[in-house]
């Protein structure tokens, strides 16, 4: 569980402040199925980097699983990242001379797994992705779809609480996209919690709940119940 | 995430850019191979030097006369330098520190036998020689102090001598040789001193009573005087103490023994060596300065062009010091690579220099560490900066750089 208070952002300093987020509260529980909307702009990805750890908030407070974060500390805000957070961007980022394996092991590569073991778990975890045949090839061999795809083997290699995923479909087409995020689905289902950045309102019809951000305040918060 | 994962990522990033590395390397690799190249010269040529001083007359000094003129007619420069006998040969001996004294005069001349024919280097010398030159009698026996007292025409011929004037079965030992018209008695074969290699051209020398070369030759009895000390550390102090001691037995007037001072010789070897060193450590100080900054320019640029990899690594969870922990040892690896290819090309000069020259160059283990440590440390200070760079760049920029 992650609970968030009156959490502010402001990016500069002085006359030259731009705030960004204006008391943002916000309580997501395990297991959820959370999409953030917002225009760009909106404060939607600051909120997102700060949830994921790699930004912190210039005030507020911050609990996960009931203990405050003690932030602006770059060790520990890295910690945090490597065991509770994965990350899927919209443009994948690979290491681009490694191989499929190579890439998804590379969170455990920092968390001081044994080389036996990081390949193991990222074999397992490119098999559960779909990608069990294309374990060896580099990135540049990969489709979009399954760049995406290691990305998401990737954030999941490291087992973290929430799995962030900032505009995961928008460098792909719609059918893609749409395998994609029935892997999210798939893994909401199995019990991560899944928080979802996007402008699409197609992509947030996944989630079962919808949060809309405006001019970093949250104007919105629904739960789709079907 | 180890040193050692870290070292792979920076051998293939090293690897991934070849050309840019080793460019950027060449400064390092040609630092360090002048250091050591020049530094290995240096050594051999020492070393040469040493042994030139030292080698054949090892712990022994020359005394030799001087000649000072008398105070009311300074103009005065006929004298004559006074006759050294085998008595004074005695006396030397006895100085302390003295474990031997050789005493010698020399001649030439034609050595006839067995129809063959050959000009002879011979060295007068007296019973002390052998042992204090540790000349090894191979057949019959070495000179006798009767030898030189009695003036006996005998003679030892060395080994190559003995190869050229006599058969293999033949015993040269009493057979009377012809050297310059008169017979001489073979009493003894030395083994000769030279160097296997030298002596295929050399007709050989031989060796006479002192006193002999001196009645059939002209020339004085002792012309060449040398102590050995028994101590080498004390070589100067011994050959001083030696001169002295002559002087005062001849109770000169208008002249005296003095000997050569090794410790200025020494010193002023030293100074210019240290003076030397000193040059070419300040050009490949320089040299490795810019070969440094070099690194440091190359790694900012490395930097730079991973923006995106070190925030996606950042993102994954590394932490500022891994970050920084692995450019700094990419930039170590790199200047140590260069340290490596730099000491490979300078044993391959001191090879070349020892094969075409007379000096022996030698790259010491010491010299090879020291080069080694030395870039890695050049890769430590010029990888700070870039390295520190790259540790502090923000997660959300990085990952936005375009």
């Amino acid at each position: 569980m992650m609970k968030l208070s009156n959490i502010r952002k402001v990016y500069g300093k002085g006359s030259l402040e731009v705030p960004v987020l204006h008391g943002i509260d916000l309580t997501i529980e395990d297991g959820e199925f959370v999409a953030i909307m917002g225009p760009s702009g909106s404060g939607k990805s600051t909120l997102m980097n700060i949830i994921g750890f790699l930004d912190y908030p210039s005030s507020g407070t911050y609990e996960l699983n009931g203990e405050q974060i003690a932030a602006a500390k770059e060790t520990t805000l890295a910690k945090l990242r490597n065991e509770h957070v994965g990350f899927v961007f919209q443009q994948f980022f690979m290491f681009p001379r490694d191989n499929a394996i190579k890439n998804v092991a590379s969170p455990l590569v920092y968390a001081g797994v044994s080389k036996r073991e990081r390949t193991a778990r990222a074999k397992e975890l490119l098999v559960k992705v779909g990608l069990g045949d294309r374990m060896k090839h580099l990135p540049n061999q990969l489709s979009g779809g399954q760049k995406q795809r290691v990305a998401i083997a990737r954030a999941l290699v490291n087992n973290p609480t929430i799995l962030l995923a900032d505009e995961p479909t928008g460098a792909l087409d719609s059918n893609t996209g749409e395998q994609i995020m029935k892997l999210f689905t798939q893994l909401n289902e199995e019990g991560k919690t899944v928080i979802i950045v996007t402008h699409e309102e197609e992509i947030a019809a996944y989630a079962k709940r919808i949060i809309t951000i405006k001019d970093g305040l949250i104007t919105d918060d629904r739960r789709v119940t079907t | 995430m180890n040193i050692w994962d870290s070292f792979k990522i920076a051998l293939s990033s090293i690897w991934n850019h070849k050309i840019r590395s080793i460019l950027t390397m060449l400064g390092i690799i040609i630092g360090v191979a002048a250091v050591i190249t020049i530094v290995a010269i240096g050594q051999g040529t020492k070393k040469q030097m040493t042994d030139e001083l030292f080698s054949t007359d090892k712990n022994a000094i020359d005394i030799y006369y001087e000649y000072i003129p008398p105070e009311d007619d300074p103009e005065m420069m006929f004298w004559e330098e006074p006759e050294l006998t085998s008595e004074d040969v005695q006396t030397l001996s006895k100085v302390p520190g003295v474990k031997a004294v050789v005493a010698t005069n020399q001649g030439w001349g034609m050595m006839t036998h067995n129809d063959e024919q050959g000009e002879m280097q011979i060295t007068g010398v007296g019973a002390e020689f052998f042992p204090a030159r540790d000349i090894q009698v191979v057949e019959g026996r070495s000179l006798y102090a009767a030898d030189n007292d009695g003036l006996n025409r005998v003679v030892l011929i060395d080994t190559i001598a003995r190869e050229k004037f006599f058969k293999e079965s033949e015993n040269p030992i009493g057979e009377i040789i012809n050297l310059n018209d008169n017979p001489y008695k073979v009493v003894g074969v030395y083994e000769s001193p030279l160097p296997e290699q030298f002596r295929n051209k050399e007709t050989g020398e031989m060796l006479m009573p002192r006193s002999v070369i001196s009645m059939m030759f002209g020339n004085r009895e002792i012309e060449q005087l040398k102590v050995i000390a028994s101590d080498p550390e004390n070589i100067s102090e011994t050959g001083r103490r030696a001169a002295e001691t002559l002087t005062a037995v001849k109770g000169l007037e208008n002249g005296k023994y003095s000997t050569n001072d090794f410790e200025d010789y020494e010193r002023e070897l030293n100074t210019m060596i240290s003076l030397l060193t000193l040059l070419i450590g300040s050009i490949a100080g320089i040299s490795l300065l810019v070969g440094g900054i070099g690194v440091m320019n190359i790694m900012l640029v490395s930097v730079t062009e991973r923006t995106r990899e070190i925030g996606l690594r950042k993102a994954i969870g590394a932490t500022r010091r891994k970050i920084l922990l692995q450019f700094l040892i990419e930039s170590i690896t790199l200047t140590s690579l260069g340290g490596l290819i730099g000491i490979g090309l300078a044993a391959i000069g001191s090879i070349l220099v020892s094969e075409f020259s007379p000096i022996t160059a030698t790259v010491s283990p010491l010299i090879v560490l020291i080069g080694v440590s030395f870039s890695a440390i050049i890769g430590i200070i010029f990888g700070l900066l870039p390295a520190n760079k790259a540790s502090k760049l923000s997660p959300i920029e990085a990952l936005r750089y375009e």
